[in-house]
């Protein structure tokens, strides 16, 4: 059932994203801990949103339940329209990553840049594993738009932490994403190189479109967001 | 469109060059192992052929000796040079009556003890030939110096490699009979031919009969068999000659072929155990690649890959390791197969001449493809556990 949703899922007009009720509970020993707890939210297509709070508010666990990096323990979430999961239906890994690869770009705190290909190669890698026929972006022109053209042929031990940010953004926009989601993507730059990534979200969202779900501790990059959304206790506050 | 590509082989290639020197010294490993299996592989091919090239370099297949003879110089030195029988001469002919036999050559075997051999004496031993069939059964005998008797009655000598290395003879030199105070004279030294006749002293077969005063009595006769001929019928006709005892070449080799056998599982087991050790090392290197790379595998599955495609090129990697080692392996056979042969010939009780180890390209083929059905045998392991790393365990360890 689950497969069979995850492969017809089309993007429709609208609603990105639309979440309900989304609970997520560790179990720690006999204690059990509320990392997400009933949080509701619609995000709209072409929509940028932040969300901040300290840390343990659970910011990156609920982003990860959107992005379909995990699965809730209660809730249900829809995705262009369509059900993902509802309550009592948990994806397997398999399900997951057929919405993964249609639906989303990941772009971490750490680049994860392969220290033995090429700038270039980085930025192609995904299409080793899957490549979307009717939507596959012209890696060439993405690296141009984040100015790395220059930089192709280099190796990720020769760039700078902006630069390697950038081509992680590039990889993450080869597949033509709907949805890019971004987890502290400055948490390893300094201000400049920060808000040079700040400039390409905006950018990105601004010019393509493209829907993005950023988390952040910086109070600066959450600010070039449409919305800003404070989590406090694994609820969304205020 | 993309027009750029990169597949999963070359991503995995890739992957193998990011710790250099740990994928190098597992392809070592790997070529070590390969380079034993294939040179036993060769080994078993090489062993038995030069073997029965010994054998038919022996010029004849069967010996017939006097009942409770010994019939080589070893034995009879064991014996402190007694126990000889001796059968008639007139038996040749008998013998050569049988169709089987293409040609026979009649041999005196004698000995006696020289008190100035090594510190409390030995036993010198004697091997009178007929100078008209010898030479041309054992034709594989060449000469370091000199040639055959002059005459079929000369007091002469043709001496082994070793036997003149022992007495340290050269041709024109004289070697005394000592007991029966007759010098003979070395006319000929042979080259080494690996087999028992580079310790034997030739010397004409009427010449050491009337030096030990065994007219018309011989020790032993050397048969050559008719290629298509019947061994088995011919050794039966020859045991109804009176008092005789038949050696076949083919007994004397199933003997030494279940002594190498017993050498032979010896270094198999050795080649077993490299090879596991050669798997636990790419077991090791591929499984801690995979961890070192948990959170890069993480991404990757978070790009859209399934866990076949993790699979994959984990499978790809060690794959790849194997190809090399295997490769390396077999390059070290072929290049360095004549130190393998010095090693192999240390380790066994009996080698014949010519090349113990053969190694050709099928066999290249076998042993590669046995080497990468280990890898592929060795990398499911780690390649399962990459396989099934989640894309959240990768993102956790970034706080929150």
């Amino acid at each position: 059932m689950a497969t069979k949703k995850a492969t017809t899922m089309t993007a429709n007009d609208g609603c990105a994203l639309e979440a309900r009720n989304l609970k997520k509970i560790y179990k720690r020993g006999s204690e059990e801990i509320v990392a997400v707890d009933g949080v509701s939210l619609n995000v709209e297509k072409g929509e940028f949103i932040s969300f901040i709070g300290p840390s343990g508010s659970g910011k990156t666990t609920l982003i990860n339940i959107l992005g379909c990096l995990d699965n809730a323990t209660s809730g249900s979430l829809k995705i262009g329209g369509e059900t993902v999961f509802s309550d009592n239906c948990s994806l397997s890994e398999s399900d997951l990553t057929k919405i993964r690869r249609r639906v989303f770009g990941y772009i971490f705190q750490k680049f994860y840049l392969v220290p033995t290909l090429t700038v270039l190669e980085n930025v192609l890698l995904p299409f080793a594993f899957f490549q979307k026929a009717e939507a596959s972006a012209d890696p060439m022109e993405i690296l141009r738009n984040l100015g790395l053209e220059k930089r192709i042929d280099h190796r990720p031990s020769e760039l700078s932490g902006g630069e390697m940010q950038r081509v992680a953004i590039a990889r993450a926009l080869v597949n033509k994403p709907e949805i890019l989601l971004a987890d502290e993507p400055t948490g390893n730059l300094d201000t400049k190189r920060s808000g040079e990534i700040g400039e390409v979200l905006r950018s990105l969202n601004g010019r393509d479109g493209l829907t993005i779900l950023l988390v952040t501790h910086n109070p600066n990059l959450a600010r070039i967001a449409h919305r800003t959304i404070e989590l406090r206790d694994g609820r969304i506050f205020g | 469109m993309a027009t750029h590509k990169i597949n999963i082989y070359q991503v995995a290639y890739k992957n193998l060059l990011r710790k250099k020197t740990r994928s190098l010294l597992t392809i070592l490993g790997i070529g070590l192992s390969a380079w034993v299996l294939v040179s036993l592989l060769g080994f078993n091919q090489g062993y038995e052929s030069a073997l029965n090239k010994d054998i038919d370099n022996m010029g004849f297949q069967v010996l017939v000796t006097a009942k409770g003879c010994p019939y080589e110089a070893a034995t009879l030195m064991l014996k402190g040079g007694t126990g000889l029988r001796y059968m008639k001469e007139s038996i040749i002919s008998d013998i050569l009556k049988h169709k089987e036999v293409e040609g026979i050559t009649p041999q005196l075997m004698a000995a006696v003890f020289d008190p100035n051999r090594g510190e409390s004496g030995g036993i010198n031993a004697y091997l009178g030939v007929d100078p008209a069939t010898f030479p041309a059964m054992k034709s594989y005998l060449k000469f370091k110096q000199g040639g055959w008797f002059t005459d079929p009655n000369a007091v002469e000598a043709v001496v082994g490699y070793e036997a003149a290395e022992l007495e340290q003879r050269e041709v024109g030199d004289k070697l005394l009979i000592p007991e029966k105070n007759v010098e003979l004279k070395v006319v000929g030294i042979l080259n080494r031919s690996g087999t028992a006749d580079d310790g034997t002293i030739f010397v004409p077969l009427r010449t050491v009969q009337k030096i030990f005063e065994k007219e018309g009595l011989i020790t032993a006769a050397g048969i050559k068999v008719n290629k298509n001929a019947n061994m088995t019928e011919l050794e039966n006709k020859l045991y109804d000659l009176p008092d005789v005892q038949v050696v076949s070449m083919a007994q004397v080799k199933t003997t030494i072929m279940s002594l190498v056998s017993t050498a032979k599982v010896m270094v198999f087991s050795i080649a077993l155990i490299a090879i596991l050790i050669a798997m636990l090392g790419v077991i090791n290197t591929i499984l801690m690649s995979v961890f070192e790379r948990f959170q890069e595998i993480g991404i990757i599955k978070s790009m859209g890959a399934m866990p076949w495609d993790v699979f994959r090129m984990i499978w790809t990697e060690t794959v790849i390791l194997c190809l090399l080692g295997g490769g390396l392996g077999i390059g070290f056979s072929f290049g360095l197969s004549k130190i393998t042969d010095v090693l192999i010939r240390r380790l066994l009780p009996y080698t014949p001449t010519g090349s113990l180890v053969i190694i050709n390209g099928s066999l290249a083929l076998l042993t590669l493809g046995v080497v990468v059905a280990i890898g592929l045998v060795s990398g499911v392991y780690p390649a399962w556990r990459a396989s099934r790393v989640r894309p959240l365990e990768s993102i956790r360890s970034e706080g929150d």
